[in-house]
């Protein structure tokens, strides 16, 4: 039975309707989606699809002053696991091979689950050779297991520098939240020394790769064939002012001792060495830094960490006579013919200061040569407080050389102001007499005697102490040097010239150094013994050389092992002969051969 | 009565090229989206293959005696009924669904067979002369047989289909001549249905404009008082049915209700889905070179989500053209409907009508945004053989009954 609703006109109307409305609706909605809304579809079609991959530049290299490299670069392997492809039962063979504990895979992957299972997770950086071969050799057998080459830091040319080189470590939160402009998470950063103070420099540009991802963030191919990839800039080169002949010698003469060795070329202010002992190994901290070593060193009470060039403060002993000398000569106190009475001993303010011999009538030269305490005694009273410590802040004491790898302490010079707050307006004017010689309240770095042996070296001109000579252009490979500021104390040169007879008598007359005595070269220096009163005195030298035309200064503090004479003179001694005779003990020992091949591996990494 | 030879009158031509031309974008889509999928590199031959055998399928439909369709009706409708109890024991379950059976190594999806068998049977038993569309008894039946393959069918659970079985057996009995009245008291539980999926607000919404309507109709208090209960009963129901739903399928509900509540979980693919289309812009990407298709940001693209690959690579120009062919589909296929003399075809046409087009504005309503996630292929479009076997079979129907409307003039 059919109604005449059936079929009708009207329902068919309805129909229609129905079906041109959601025509048109679909319609609008594409229109929508496609023509007005289509570029924040695009933005986020492209944002889906292509990932940038941050391409980690190569770091620049340190060169030393004869274009040896000193830090390089060297290919390291990391082991790395796909989640996706990788079996978990794999994992005790792996484990066994990297010499880890069972469960440190499980640790990793654990870690890192919430990433995707097609996107490699390193397992170990640094891995062995060995470990590399065998991966090889059972690739079929270790399905999502691989390695990739990543650059970290090498040492070629034998020398530490621990402290003057520093060393990179993975950036920390609070670093990266203040220089969020350049770094990620997971970057590398100059944590210390030079690698800290010129990170700007070796970091080099970032490159950016960019690949396509499929939607579980597995790369699938590059974008555009890599036409828009960015390639990384590496950094650029350092060239030190080391000499890296000299810090060998410091570092191996400072072995086993507590100290410090900073060698400068005075012309320049030029550092040719910078060694603090006891060090510590900078391949250790190539990658990852382990747990133990780190604690090793955090523990040790002779505290490896600690820069003792530039850092420890400690009375420079007799080695500040030569101040006291130039400041009387200077200043007109005395002159060569001034001479003071030695005899054993004197009388000042109520107190007796020692002498270590009876020393007689002498002048300036000789008083420097025999390092008389009596006649220092006499004449810091002479010269008065005032300019002894204008003379000390003068050569730099009391305040920062501004070194260039910075972390540096001030030391202390002592004014009047001081001891009038420490004991009053009347204080004990027997003071007067220790810092006379060095001892006391007054502080000094082994950075500042440098400095200040360089002063006397050069006849009061130098410039700021520095490490880092300039850094060579990525693309010619020339030299942009760095400037620094030039010191000039204004003082006539004869007047350093008398300073300097003294100092060479020092090592070459009958005085204090004799035995450093050399017959190829001529070395000028001071020795000095502070006292110390929580063990044995500390052992100091200061020197330059050659006499004539001073091409050297040297600074050496050695803690708690008595005179400076007996243990730091020689070091000195060392680190000048490195310096001079440098062709004489090359020929002397045979080993340029392997010094030409490290050269070479350096250069080729470098490149 | 002269018989005209021309082969404008015995074939529709605006029937089958709009549907080869879908048939053929489909193709290219599915190329496309397999293209970089070593899982589905041979879908594309597969679909091909099974469009060469569904266009023999087709014209054979369309050869045989109109009288045909209304006799096979009944088996029709058992056969289907039975493979959908066969598929819930033994089915191959694929994304938590009972709903495949396996043929000789093609997957068959016995829904699709029961999607006809409905529409014939239905068709047959409201063409009777002894049908009254306006007694409840013959609503009643009509309703019964409509809604025996759709319990079987969400049993699956296969809630997609489920849709279009709804949307068939409303417009089967809508083109019959249901009154309105009729049609209230088989619409409204189905809308307090929906309603109580939205909350408890909803539904006494729902429910007070049942009793408002139910008021306005000013049948008797009995009466009224039953159809009520019967729509409280659907609101209940459909909360029971729901927590019986696997937990995708309910999460799909959810995400359609709030879509940014799970953007990476069951949200992941309509937000895809619209950078898909969205990105492709006016020209689209080009064919082979849209981003979200080669990536695979949609899983199993070239099933339910072809639309996207279309929309991408060819852009608003690609989507407008295939809108338009499907309105041309439609349109030509009402037109028959109103234009079929014999009862039985001019429903029949409807119910497909009616299938055709709940897949349409379920998938690509799905795939813009303004439908919920619900798998259901484009027709003609979409990979899927057994679901482009029947619709060419229902197509050649269609043209079966073009080819000889003049007969019953």
């Amino acid at each position: 039975m059919s109604t005449d609703r059936f079929a009708s006109i009207q329902r068919k109307t309805i129909i229609y309707f129905i079906v041109i409305g959601c025509f048109a609706l679909f319609g609008f909605r594409l229109f929508q989606m496609q023509i007005i809304e289509h570029e924040s579809y695009s933005e986020k079609a492209a944002n889906n699809a292509i990932k940038g991959i941050e391409l980690t530049p190569l770091r620049g290299v340190f060169y030393d002053r004869n274009m040896n490299v000193v830090v390089s670069n060297v290919p390291a392997y990391t082991l790395r696991i796909t989640p996706a492809e990788y079996d978990t039962s794999l994992n005790k063979y792996l484990e066994a091979v990297l010499g880890e504990e069972p469960g440190y895979i499980n640790k990793i992957l654990y870690g890192n689950r919430l990433f995707s299972k097609y996107v490699p997770i390193r397992i170990k950086r640094g891995i062995d050779f060995k470990v590399v071969s065998w991966l090889e050799e059972n690739e079929e057998h270790l399905p999502g297991v691989d390695y990739i080459v990543e650059m970290q830091r090498g040492y070629p040319a034998g020398i530490r520098g621990s402290h003057m080189f520093g060393y990179t470590k993975e950036i920390s939160p609070a670093l990266l939240e203040k220089h969020k402009e350049y770094y990620k998470p997971g970057d590398y950063i100059g944590y210390s020394g030079i690698e800290k103070a010129y990170e700007k420099f070796l970091r080099g540009k970032k490159g950016y790769e960019y690949v396509l991802v499929d939607s579980r963030r597995r790369e699938i191919g590059r974008f555009k064939n890599g036409a828009e990839d960015v390639p990384s800039v590496k950094g650029d080169d350092l060239v030190l002012t080391i000499d890296s002949d000299v810090q060998r010698a410091a570092e191996e003469a400072l072995k086993g001792f507590r100290g410090a060795a900073v060698a400068i070329e005075p012309k320049t202010g030029e550092i040719l060495a910078l060694a603090s002992a006891p060090d510590f190994d900078l391949n250790e901290f190539s990658y990852v830094t382990s747990k133990d070593y780190l604690q090793k060193l955090y523990n040790d009470p002779d505290k490896p960490f600690f820069n003792r060039a530039t850092m420890a403060a400690n009375p420079p002993g007799s080695t500040f006579k030569p101040m006291e000398a130039i400041c009387a000569l200077n200043t007109g106190t005395i002159t060569t013919a001034t001479t003071f009475t030695c005899r054993g001993g004197q009388d000042f303010y109520g107190r007796y200061f020692k002498c270590d011999a009876v020393h007689g009538t002498l002048n300036v030269i000789h008083g420097i040569e025999h390092s008389c305490n009596v006649f220092f005694y006499n004449l810091i009273y002479k010269i008065g407080m005032t300019k002894w410590d204008e003379y000390a802040k003068k050569f730099g004491f009391g305040q920062i050389t501004h070194i260039d790898i910075g972390d540096e302490s001030k030391g202390f010079i002592p004014t009047p102001e001081y001891y009038q707050k420490l004991y009053g307006p009347d204080w004990p004017k027997s003071i007067m007499a220790s810092l006379g010689i060095g001892q006391g309240e007054v502080n000094v770095t082994p950075i500042q005697l440098a400095q200040y042996v360089s002063l006397i070296a050069n006849d009061g001109v130098t410039y700021t102490p520095h490490l880092v000579r300039g850094y060579l252009t990525t693309d010619t490979k020339k030299l942009v040097p760095f400037s620094y500021k030039k010191i000039d104390l204004g003082i006539d040169s004869s007047v350093f010239n008398i300073v300097k007879e003294g100092m060479f008598l020092v090592v070459n007359g009958s005085g204090t150094a004799v035995s450093i005595k050399s017959k190829d070269i001529q070395i000028a220096g001071k020795t000095g013994t502070a006292q110390n009163p929580h063990g044995k005195n500390h052992a100091l030298f200061i020197g330059f050389a050659p006499f004539d035309n001073p091409k050297i200064a040297v600074a050496v503090f050695v803690e708690n092992v008595g005179f400076g004479a007996t243990y730091a003179a020689p070091i000195a001694k060392k680190m000048i002969e490195a310096y001079l005779l440098k062709d004489k003990i090359k020929k002397e020992n045979n080993s340029k051969v392997s010094d030409v091949k490290d050269k070479l591996i350096g250069e080729s990494l470098a490149n | 009565m002269r018989i005209d030879y021309k082969l404008k009158d015995k074939f529709d031509l605006g029937l089958l090229i709009p549907v080869a031309i879908l048939f053929c974008i489909g193709l290219l889509a599915i190329y496309s989206s397999t293209l970089n999928n070593p899982h589905a590199s041979g879908n594309f031959h597969k679909q091909l293959i099974w469009g060469i055998g569904s266009f023999i399928i087709f014209f054979v439909v369309y050869s045989v005696p109109t009288n045909t369709f209304k006799t096979v009706a009944v088996p029709t409708y058992l056969i289907s009924l039975l493979f959908l109890m066969v598929v819930l024991v033994i089915g191959k379950r694929i994304s938590g669904q009972k709903s495949w059976l396996g043929l000789e190594g093609l997957g068959f999806q016995p829904s699709e067979l029961a999607k006809l068998g409905t529409v014939l049977i239905m068709s047959a038993f409201l063409s009777r002369k002894t049908t009254d569309i306006d007694t409840f008894k013959d609503i009643f039946i009509a309703l019964a047989i409509g809604f025996i393959p759709v319990i079987l069918i969400m049993l699956e659970p296969d809630l997609g289909t489920s849709f279009v079985f709804f949307g068939l057996i409303l417009a089967i009995l809508f083109w019959k001549g249901i009154s309105l009245f009729g049609l209230f008291v088989v619409l409204s539980p189905a809308l307090l249905a929906v309603a109580s999926l939205f909350g408890t607000l909803y539904f006494i919404g729902g429910l007070i404009f049942v009793i408002i309507s139910l008021i306005l109709f000013k049948k008797d208090i009995f009466f009224s008082g039953s159809i009520l209960a019967l729509n409280l009963a659907a609101g209940f129901f459909t909360n029971y049915v729901y927590r019986a739903l696997s937990l995708h399928q309910q999460t799909r509900i959810r995400s359609f209700i709030n879509p940014s509540a799970d953007p990476l979980g069951a949200g992941y693919n309509a937000i895809q889905a619209k950078v898909a289309i969205g990105s492709g812009g006016l020209l689209g990407k080009g064919f082979l070179a849209g981003s979200q298709t080669q990536l695979q940001f949609i899983p199993e693209q070239w099933t339910d989500f072809i639309y996207c690959v279309i929309g991408e690579e060819f852009g608003f120009i690609g989507t407008i053209i295939t809108l338009g062919l499907f309105l041309y589909l439609f349109i030509r296929l009402l037109r028959l409907a109103t234009s079929a003399k014999d009862e039985f075809l001019s429903l029949t046409l409807i119910g497909i009508l009616s299938i055709y087009f709940i897949h349409f504005i379920i998938n690509v309503g799905m795939v813009i945004g303004i439908m919920p996630v619900i798998g259901l292929p484009l027709p003609f479009v979409s990979y899927g053989g057994s679901s482009l076997l029947l619709n060419m079979i229902m197509l050649g129907i269609a043209a079966n009954v073009y080819r000889t409307r003049k007969n019953y003039t």
